[in-house]
């Protein structure tokens, strides 16, 4: 007698935890919704990214998106709380003189969507952060970001799931092993230790989500993987308290990828990233690059971003790298994330492919998607997320 | 320019403890360039550590097998070997070992690469484990031998294993009264280690030795006992102590408590195998060795040519068996590189002594009932300040894989990237006595440097 529930979600991430917390809260009481990952929850691309909650300004529908989901993310933390919720602000750095002329660009665009960002100079960006280095000409400050830990921000989501549904059932360690179907719908999952029926199945895999769809008979999902290397030091250490930020990354990390994703002779590039943790220690980033699923530490990209990280905050160079390791980013070949309905196969869904804000907009993510299947009207306008453009 | 801080050798040895020791004298000897890295300040590694010169120095008893580390230190010290102290190694590859020493990035090039990085003390963490003036059965030997520091007037000592008594002779040697020593296995667990002690005179004569000792000093080892925790406004001033059952299980009905200032905790070894998983050596789970080993032949080869290893690296064993494998290692090493055949006489003694050390080490397995001491609020992950209550919390969330812990609650993440709570995390967090340990993860940086050190490391 094969097991049945509503929902199911596959991946354990950061996007699979808001998807099912959003549906535990807007699908009927008691509705049984099970999230399946094939290892731990937690254990892939969400304990190996950052943790930034990052409002990107680029245009009205961007600036909503992810306004509205740091805005939730504050909402987590005082409702569950227990993932190092940090609002720290953001500070976008210039290197040079040259790049302070993009502090002025960027205001303008947070300012146009009704937000504000704040022109630093020399003397208050070193009040601001003595542990900077001097001659930095100043910086682009927006309050309105902050970091999280985002392993422990999934476990904080279930625990939200549970309160408004006892019966969300998490199972890590199942792997699924092929889709169930009934013509052009799916209804359920075959996993490793039995079928599961359902009307409703998740594909919140990142960046293993075109393999999920592949066990579906679908089309390969345009998902690519997108590397880092990250860096962290020892407790105790971090030289900053603000989120950093390289004025150039908005840049390189949102603009268009000028290399061809799914090639994998990319030699990548990198935009400086760090981050304070709660424990004193400081995460050091960002590499990025197109070379598969290689998880193997790219010394020359992760040299590139020691030294940049030196370059703005020179007391590091001191500082205990206690660890070091690559995660991969589920970059879509559009730049936006895919969040709704698979028209082909009715019963699936997808939320996948957020690049590097996956942990800003997870919680938007999982709103968006537990409101389409739910039948609501939904927070923001969700039609430029929806995976049916990649049909067209 | 960073062609100065290249090193150039025939053999790279990590670690100048007794292994790697006796495989670099016997290099050495037949004419070959050695290198050794080592992270003390003087060669001995943990079993023969030196004081520092200078050091205030009482003379502590050292049991018969001591004059063998005494040979060889002499033996090594008055070899062509080239001995790095204080230097730490956190990247590597086959024939590349990359280290950090007096905050300079090093590059040390070499043909063959002998592994002998040791052991880590295996914490069983207990109520009040984290006060001061609790110390592992490593860390007091550190104190007491390596730089004559005693570390308190009343001590208690508990654990598992051969480690005990040289932990009790230290402290009385050091004029610490010893008021209690605690093993947890029972008398007749014990018992099977009797066949390897007698069938091994240098054992049997070292028991005796240390048999002699305790009655001396008038300390009577309890078998079946332990601690059941610790108490004391900012350090140690009291502990609570009991009977355990055969697997390891407190008995709370037997409880008493004991004015101490000092507990030394000795719950065996951990193998020290992140180097080699790093350079790519095979590894299997062996519980009654210390946990995760790395595989070698009968000519301590590991599987990735060039490296081998030797001692703790391949299963707890003691001095004996790691000096028997350095020599080992060194013959098979020379042999190629000369032609000499191996001694048959090398070759059987490592066989021997590492077959009495692993009948020793069965009577004193880890008793996983020792994992029902820790609390919900005691702390399991000490770099994190993780609680058991919160490791459950994660098991039961992100799954029952150490790694599934670790993400869930943050266990395991800090500097000491797991040597401390790894090896018990897992059984402690799901409530299972038995389960398999993950592999630990290898990456560079082995061990944390500065990121200068990263940024400097030489290539070639």
């Amino acid at each position: 007698m094969a097991e049945t529930a509503d929902l199911i979600v596959v991946g354990g991430g950061i996007v699979g935890c808001a998807v099912v917390q959003h549906c535990a809260e807007l699908l009927p009481a008691g509705a049984r919704i099970v999230l399946l990952d094939r290892g731990p929850v937690a254990g892939a691309t969400s304990a190996s990214c950052m943790g930034h909650l990052m409002v990107t300004p680029d245009d009205a529908q961007e600036h909503a998106f992810s306004a509205t989901s740091v805005k939730m993310w504050a909402e987590l933390e005082e409702r569950e709380g227990g993932f190092d919720y940090n609002p720290t602000g953001a500070l976008y750095l210039a290197d040079d003189p040259a790049d302070v002329e993009l502090f002025a660009v960027l205001q303008k665009q947070f300012a146009d969507h009704g937000d504000r960002a704040e022109i630093l100079d020399q003397r208050q960006l070193r009040e601001l952060e003595p542990g900077l280095a001097h001659d930095l000409p100043g910086a682009l400050f927006y309050r309105g970001d902050g970091v999280v830990l985002p392993m422990l921000a999934c476990g904080a989501m279930l625990r939200q799931a549970k309160k408004h549904n006892p019966n969300v059932d998490v199972r890590p360690h199942t792997p699924v092993t092929g889709m169930l179907l009934a013509g052009d719908r799916i209804v359920g999952v075959q996993t490793a230790r039995g079928a599961i029926h359902a009307d409703h199945v998740v594909n919140c895999c990142g960046v293993w989500a075109p393999e999920l769809a592949e066990m579906a008979g679908q089309p390969r999902l345009p998902i690519v993987p997108r590397a880092g290397n990250l860096a962290i030091t020892g407790h105790h250490v971090t030289p900053i308290r603000t989120q950093l930020l390289e004025i150039s990354y908005i840049r390189f990390a949102h603009g268009a990828a000028k290399v061809d994703p799914t090639r994998t002779d990319d030699p990548g590039g990198h935009a400086m990233n760090m981050q304070p943790q709660s424990n004193g220690g400081c995460l050091i980033g960002s590499t990025r690059q197109f070379r598969g699923m290689d998880r193997t530490l790219n010394k020359a990209l992760l040299h590139r971003s020691l030294l940049r990280a030196q370059r703005y905050a020179p007391g590091l160079a001191h500082a205990p790298i206690v660890r070091t390791w690559v995660g991969l980013r589920p970059y879509s070949l559009d730049k936006h994330p895919l969040i709704g309905p698979w028209p082909p196969l009715r019963g699936l869904w997808i939320a996948a492919g957020h690049e590097g804000l996956g942990i800003t907009l997870s919680p938007i993510t999982g709103r968006l998607l537990a409101e389409q299947i739910a039948g609501r009207p939904t927070t923001i306008d969700a039609t430029p997320y929806l995976p049916a453009r990649f049909l067209r | 320019m960073s062609g100065e801080r290249i090193v150039d050798a025939d053999v790279g040895v990590l670690g100048a403890g007794p292994g790697g020791m006796a495989a670099a004298r016997a290099l050495a000897a037949a004419g070959l360039r050695v290198v050794v890295l080592d992270e003390g300040h003087r060669a001995g590694g943990q079993i023969f550590r030196q004081l520092p010169p200078g050091a205030p120095h009482e003379a502590i008893a050292e049991p018969p097998s001591h004059a063998h580390g005494h040979a060889l230190l002499d033996g090594f010290s008055a070899s062509k070997v080239e001995l790095r102290s204080g230097a730490i190694v956190w990247d590597a590859r086959p024939g590349r070992l990359w280290f950090e020493q007096d905050g300079t990035s090093w590059l040390l090039r070499c043909k063959h690469v002998v592994l002998a990085p040791g052991a880590y003390d295996r914490c069983i963490p207990f109520p009040g484990w984290t006060l001061p003036g609790v110390i592992t059965a490593g860390a007091l030997q550190v104190m007491v031998r390596g730089f004559g520091v005693v570390p308190g007037k009343r001590a208690l000592v508990v654990g598992s294993g051969p480690l005990l008594l040289p932990t009790v002779t230290a402290l009385v040697s050091a004029g610490v009264q010893v008021v209690a020593a605690l093993e947890a296995s029972s008398r007749w667990r014990a018992l099977r280690a009797l066949p390897g002690v007698l069938g091994n005179g240098a054992r049997l004569r070292e028991a005796l030795w240390y048999g002699r000792k305790l009655l001396a000093a008038g300390v009577r080892l309890q078998w079946g006992w332990t601690v059941f925790g610790v108490e004391g406004d900012g350090r140690v001033q009291r502990a609570t102590i009991g009977k355990v059952d055969a697997d390891g299980r407190p008995r709370r009905d037997t409880a008493r408590t004991i004015e101490v200032d000092v507990v030394g905790a000795g719950f065996g070894l951990v193998p020290s195998i992140e180097a080699g998983l790093l350079l790519g050596c095979a590894s299997r789970l062996l519980p009654a060795r210390g946990g995760h080993c790395l595989v070698v032949d009968a000519e301590q080869r590991t599987s990735v040519a060039g490296v081998y290893a030797v001692g703790e690296a391949c299963g707890i064993g003691g001095a004996e068996v790691a000096m028997a494998e350095g020599e080992l290692a060194a013959a098979a090493i020379v042999r190629l590189e000369r032609g000499a055949p191996i001694a048959a006489a090398v070759a059987r003694k490592a066989a021997r002594e590492r077959k009495a050390a692993d009948a020793l080490l069965r009577a004193f397995a880890p008793l996983p009932g020792l994992h029902e001491l820790a609390q919900p609020d005691t702390i399991v992950c000490r770099c994190e300040d993780v609680t058991l209550a919160r490791a459950k919390a994660a098991a039961a969330l992100h799954g029952t894989s150490h790694r599934a812990i670790k993400v869930g609650c943050r266990a395991g993440m800090g500097p000491c990237q797991a040597r401390i709570c790894g090896p018990s995390l897992q059984a402690l967090a799901c409530g299972q006595p038995f389960v398999p340990m993950d592999l630990p993860v290898a990456q560079a940086p082995l061990k944390a440097v500065r990121s200068e050190t990263i940024l400097q490391a030489p290539q070639a």
